[in-house]
Formats: structure tokens, C-alpha cells, sequence
């Protein structure tokens, strides 16, 4: 498992965003673990607990709980434990002046709303809409369950249900929005860390936040969503972007998955060629001598 | 509620208990070390529910288009004495064709809401293209099976029959070809354009892989009911089984494609149980053997030549079916494989095929 430890490119924080978009910053170095977030996504949405192990309520993952999005888990607050790495320096280890402590990494995933969104190109019923906000909603009156936008999300964001076997994931909070509402995540963050706001106001601020870190010291900052990371390919930015503190794989997420769709044309134009080749087999076989 | 909660317990562990090469290397690893290319061995994408009607649907929808192409091509070059091929290949994609939608609507989630599949048509979605294109060729099926069935008497001799069979067919058969065709090719684009590392690599050849085992399964499957019925021509059952080699050929060029171009993404489908059924099942008895068995059917009795025949249409059959169960099985694998979703990811971005 190699994983390229450097961003490609500077964070440009240049996206595909529509004029007048929405969506969340969430900024990995802000975040406490607290989880406040999937609670209160939990109690909006009415989602029922999941995750919930002999009563512990924790994966075996260090402080997870919920292990990844699912259909009932519309924020998932991911812990990611990092040991020091081995200096080999016994004198070091004996004189306590290398590094003992565990690095703390959180973040609190969520469907990215993307720009091209993978999940709405495969949705075959139209139930996968994109909102005025430059939101990605599900409408559930709509959806058969098909399940064809599981696969599809490079992000692994929705799924169907275990009861309704209809797909679910995050809206942004769509009925909080209409009504002038931030979505509820956003809301009960405590230390800012999940920002919600127009992407041209969230995309600056991220800027300039991977900018501090990086003086800081903190070299892998940089941002997922724009360009450069996450939001590549035919995708073309994710509306929830975010910022990061370590390659994307740390989190579980995709260092640069493509739009699928992108490949639904040249596939087809190989399997007619196929067709066409397979075709003129059959004359040639069936012909009369 | 447990099974819910825990949902890649199961496959951490059994990935760890698979102590098969690399992934023996796994054993005892702790979670910190889990952590470290991964998120603990957590998917990071979610795989598809599909498993054995929408396999057997890819099965079906595979021999239906086909056995419809090659009825209706049969029926514009083949020689007149080919028109037993011509009517069973029309009636076997009529069979292959009924059942084809009520697999797809009990896959759903929420089968009685499959009517919302024709309220939008998306060019990007081959789910959707698929239904509509499944819809139209449904209708040239059935039409064409109508005409066969009133030429051949089984609706009586009405005047009503007598109408119908008097139908073009050989421009119904035209008509609808182009459409068979999608119907037999377009499962493979619809794998192909989804995040699952095993079937996003490959996008460009998992249509026409299919569509070759397409009509392979499919000559297989004509072949066998005009073997099985008695007063076939010899030189007809010859014509079919120069389609099955020439389609065979080229489905084993298309695995060896597939092959090359996955190199190591291809492990679900070359390891393990899939493996076995992939390299035995599908290329060894269901493609070599056949071929094989042609060869051999040429130095014996007609009627010994004939059961070899027989024999190798049903391992094309038996193979086909197994290709579609190790395409969505190891698909599953594959999307569950936190590593192969990275690597994916990566190499698609620095645009170098590994
Ligand atoms: S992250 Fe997945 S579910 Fe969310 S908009 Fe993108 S493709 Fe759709
Ligand atoms: S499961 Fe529902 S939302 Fe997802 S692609 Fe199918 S119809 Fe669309």
C-alpha cells in the first residue's frame, strides 16, 4: 500500500461549484471527536441509533462508533489513531525525547454533493435531483431501490435501507435550507469545525486556513474537494469539501475517484464495435455455401 | 440489528482468515497497523446488493438478445434449410426474454415502484438506457416469436393467424437486431460504469465480454434444442458450431484483455472460490473443453458427434452463467477492498494503467 504522503498541486481551491452554492467546510484540524454533529443529524432527520454492540455503542475502532455512512448514519465522525513512527533511536526512546504520543486525527464525513454528482448520473427513476442550492437530494417518493446509486458513489456515501429498502443519505439538511435554517450538523458543531455557508465565501476561508496550518508547520494541509484532491476527474469538485491534515486514504477517502459516467460512452462505443465485429462472426458462420 | 451494525465485520475478518498469499501477511496485524494504508480495513465504497436474479438476469438478457441476432441474421444469409435454426432461435429468445423482467423488478428494493424506471430517460445511467432498451426489444421479441408461432400453425389457422404470419419478418428481424444486441451488451456497461475497482478498470471490455459470452451461450443454447429435436440438417448443427468457435475465440481474447488490463485489481476474480470457477468453470470446461470437444466430434459418428455436441453446448451454457456469478461476486470483493478503491483512484488520476 503505497500512499503518496505529498498533495500534487498547491490548494487552489478552484471547484466547479454552480453560482450561488452551498455547502459544508469541514476542517479536520478544528474537530474534537465529540460527535455532536451525528447526534444532531440523528435527532433532525429522526434516524434511528446504529452501531450499538452489546451495548458499548463503539465499533472496536478506536472511539467510532458507527464505522462508516450507511442509510441511518448521515455523519460519520471517523478516529484515526497514529502511533509515532519508530525512530530506531534507542537512546532517544531511553532519554524520553522522542515522540510518545498518539496523533489524534478526526473527521466527520458526510456525502460531498458533489459537483457532477456520480449518484444522480446512475439513478435510473430521476429520484436523485440536484436542488436549488447546488444540493444533492434523494427523493425518497420517487426512489425504487434499485440500488444502482450505491455503486456508483465513489465516496460510498448511500445505501438502501434495511427496512425500506429505498437509498438514503444526506441532504444538507434540504428542509432546513428552504426555511433559512443552517443544516443541524452545522449547527451543533462546537468548535467550528463542520462550517456551513455559500462555497464562495467556505473556498477562501478554506484557503486561507491550509495556508495558516502549512506556516504552522502542519505540511500535509491542503485541502479535499477542490481540483486537486477528491473533487477531480469529470466530478469537478465536492460542494462538502474538506480541509485535511494527512493524504485522504488516512480518512478513507479516495485520493482522486472519477465521475463513472465518463466512462458510459466510450463503453458503449467498444461494445458496438464488439457487436458490430460478433455480428459480421454470425454471417460469416451462418452463411449458405 | 446486530448483522446492521457490525457490516464489515464479516469481511475483515474474513480477509483475514484467507491465508492465501499477501494477504497471509495480514495475520496478526493489530488494529493500529489496520490504520495505517486504511481506515481499519473499512470499505470505502459500498458494494452493490446484486446477487442471484439480477446473476440470472445477465444470464437471460444475454441469450435473449443474441438468440434473437442470430435467428434474425440466420434468416437473411442462411440457406433455407436453416429455418429450423431460424425458428428456434426466435422462440429460445422469447424464453430467455419472459422471465428477464420479473428478475430485475424483484431485485428491487421496492419492486411495486418499478414503473418509476420510464419516467425519465438519462444517456448517463445505462440502468436506465438498459430499461428502456429491455422495453423496446421486448416488444421485437414477442413480435417476432408471434410471427414464427403463426407461421408455424400453433395459433391455428384463423384468418387472424393466417394474417400475422404473413408479416415481414425478415424486416421485423432487421428492425430489431440492433436492439438485441444492446440488450445482450449493455449489462457490462452498467457494471462498468460504477466506482467497483474490478469492473471500473475494465468498463471498456466488460461489454463486449459479455456480449461474446452472449452469443456464445446463446449459439450453445440453439444448438442444443436442434440437437436435442430429431431431423436437424448436419450442416446446419456445422453452421452453429463455427458461430460457437468464432465466438468462443474471441470471448477467451477478451479475458485475456481483461486480464492484462487489471492486472492485480483482478484478484477477487483469480483467487479463492471465484478463481477456481472463473479458471475452471468458465475459460477450462466452458470455453477449452468445447472447443476441444469440436475438434474431437469431427473424427467420430455422426451420432457420437452429436452428443459431444450436446455436451459442449451444455459446459458453454454452464460457463456462461458462471462468468456473470464471478463478474458480481468478485465485483463485491472488490468494492469491499478498501486498497483496491485507493489504488484505483490513484492510478486512474496519474492516468498510468498498473
Ligand atoms: S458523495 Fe456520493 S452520494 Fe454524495 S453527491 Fe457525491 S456521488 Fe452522490
Ligand atoms: S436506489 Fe433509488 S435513488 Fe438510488 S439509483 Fe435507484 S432509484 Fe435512484
Amino acid at each position: 500500500m503505497s500512499v503518496a504522503s505529498e498533495p500534487q498541486e498547491s490548494p487552489s481551491g478552484s471547484t466547479g461549484a454552480r453560482p450561488g452554492a452551498v455547502g459544508f467546510l469541514t476542517d479536520v484540524s478544528l474537530c474534537i471527536g465529540c460527535k455532536a454533529c451525528e447526534v444532531a443529524c440523528k435527532q433532525w432527520n429522526q434516524l434511528p441509533a446504529d452501531g450499538s454492540v452489546a451495548g458499548s455503542g463503539l465499533t472496536g475502532f478506536s472511539y467510532d462508533n458507527t464505522g462508516d455512512l450507511g442509510a441511518t448514519t448521515w455523519r460519520h465522525v471517523a478516529f484515526v489513531e497514529q502511533a509515532p513512527a519508530p525512530t530506531g533511536d534507542l537512546l532517544a526512546g531511553l532519554l524520553g525525547s522522542a515522540p510518545t504520543q498518539m496523533a489524534w486525527l478526526m473527521l466527520s464525513d458526510v456525502c460531498k454533493h458533489c459537483v457532477n454528482a456520480p449518484c444522480l448520473d446512475a439513478c435510473p427513476t430521476g429520484a436523485i435531483i440536484r436542488t436549488r442550492f447546488d444540493t444533492v437530494v434523494i427523493q425518497d417518493d420517487v426512489c425504487n431501490g434499485c440500488g444502482y446509486c450505491v455503486p456508483a458513489c465513489p465516496f460510498g456515501v448511500p445505501q438502501l435501507g434495511e427496512g425500506d429498502r429505498g437509498a438514503h443519505k444526506c441532504t444538507l439538511c434540504y428542509d432546513r435550507l428552504v426555511d433559512g435554517m443552517e443544516p443541524a450538523c452545522a449547527k451543533a458543531c462546537p468548535t467550528d469545525s463542520i462550517q456551513f455557508g455559500p462555497i464562495s465565501e467556505l473556498m477562501p476561508r478554506a484557503v486561507e486556513r491550509v495556508t495558516e496550518l502549512q506556516n504552522r508547520g502542519v505540511e500535509q494541509a491542503h485541502i479535499y474537494g477542490d481540483r486537486a484532491w477528491g473533487g477531480t476527474g469529470g466530478i469537478n469538485g465536492l460542494n462538502a469539501f474538506f480541509v485535511l491534515t494527512a493524504p485522504p486514504e488516512t480518512y478513507n477517502l479516495p485520493a482522486s475517484p472519477q465521475r463513472p459516467s465518463d466512462q458510459v460512452l466510450p463503453a458503449f462505443l467498444t461494445t458496438a464495435a464488439a457487436a458490430l465485429g460478433l455480428g459480421l462472426a454470425a454471417v460469416a458462420a451462418l452463411r449458405g455455401r | 440489528m446486530n448483522t446492521f451494525a457490525r457490516r464489515w465485520e464479516p469481511d475483515r475478518r474474513g480477509r483475514r482468515a484467507a491465508a492465501t498469499g499477501a494477504l497471509a501477511a495480514q495475520r496478526g496485524r493489530t488494529s493500529a497497523d489496520e490504520a495505517r494504508g486504511s481506515y481499519y480495513g473499512v470499505p470505502v465504497i459500498h458494494r452493490a446488493h446484486w446477487h442471484w436474479l439480477i446473476i440470472l438476469y445477465f444470464f437471460l438478457g444475454g441469450i435473449t438478445g443474441a438468440c434473437y441476432v442470430i435467428a434474425s441474421i440466420a434468416h437473411l444469409v442462411g440457406p433455407s434449410e436453416d429455418r429450423r435454426l431460424v425458428r428456434a432461435g426466435r422462440y429460445l429468445s422469447f424464453v430467455a426474454l419472459v422471465p428477464s423482467p420479473a428478475l430485475l423488478i424483484l431485485d428491487l428494493g421496492r419492486p411495486g415502484r418499478f414503473y418509476k424506471m420510464l419516467r425519465v430517460v438519462k444517456l448517463r445511467s445505462p440502468m436506465s438506457v438498459g430499461t428502456w432498451g429491455l422495453t423496446v426489444f421486448g416488444g421485437f421479441s414477442a413480435l417476432s416469436a408471434l410471427v414464427q408461432a403463426a407461421e408455424d400453425g400453433i395459433l391455428g389457422r384463423g384468418l387472424r393467424a393466417r394474417a400475422v404470419g404473413r408479416w415481414p419478418s425478415k424486416i421485423i428481424g432487421i428492425a430489431g437486431m440492433p436492439w438485441g444486441l444492446f440488450v445482450a451488451g449493455y449489462t457490462g456497461v452498467l457494471l462498468g460504469a460504477t466506482a467497483v475497482p474490478l469492473w471500473a478498470k475494465n468498463a471498456l471490455l466488460l461489454g463486449p465480454l459479455f456480449l461474446a459470452s452472449a452469443f456464445s451461450t446463446a449459439a450453445s443454447a440453439i444448438g442444443l434444442a436442434l440437437s436435442a429435436a430429431q431431423g436437424t440438417e448436419p450442416a446446419t448443427l456445422e453452421r452453429l458450431e463455427r458461430l460457437e468457435r468464432l465466438t468462443i475465440g474471441a470471448e477467451l481474447g477478451l479475458l485475456a484483455a481483461s486480464r492484462a488490463r487489471l492486472s492485480a485489481t483482478a484478484a477477487p476474480v483469480t483467487t479463492g472460490t471465484p478463481g477456481a470457477l472463473l479458471r475452471y468453470g468458465t475459460v477450462g470446461s466452458g470455453l477449452l473443453v468445447p472447443l476441444g470437444l469440436h475438434a474431437v466430434a469431427r473424427l467420430t459418428s455422426e451420432k457420437t458427434g452429436r452428443r459431444l455436441g450436446m455436451l459442449s453446448s451444455v459446459l458453454v451454457l454452464v460457463g456462461g452463467f458462471l462468468l456473470r456469478y464471478v463478474t458480481v461476486v468478485g465485483g463485491h470483493a472488490s468494492a469491499d477492498d478498501p486498497r483496491a478503491t485507493f489504488d484505483y483512484a490513484r492510478q486512474e488520476q496519474s492516468g498510468t494503467p498498473a
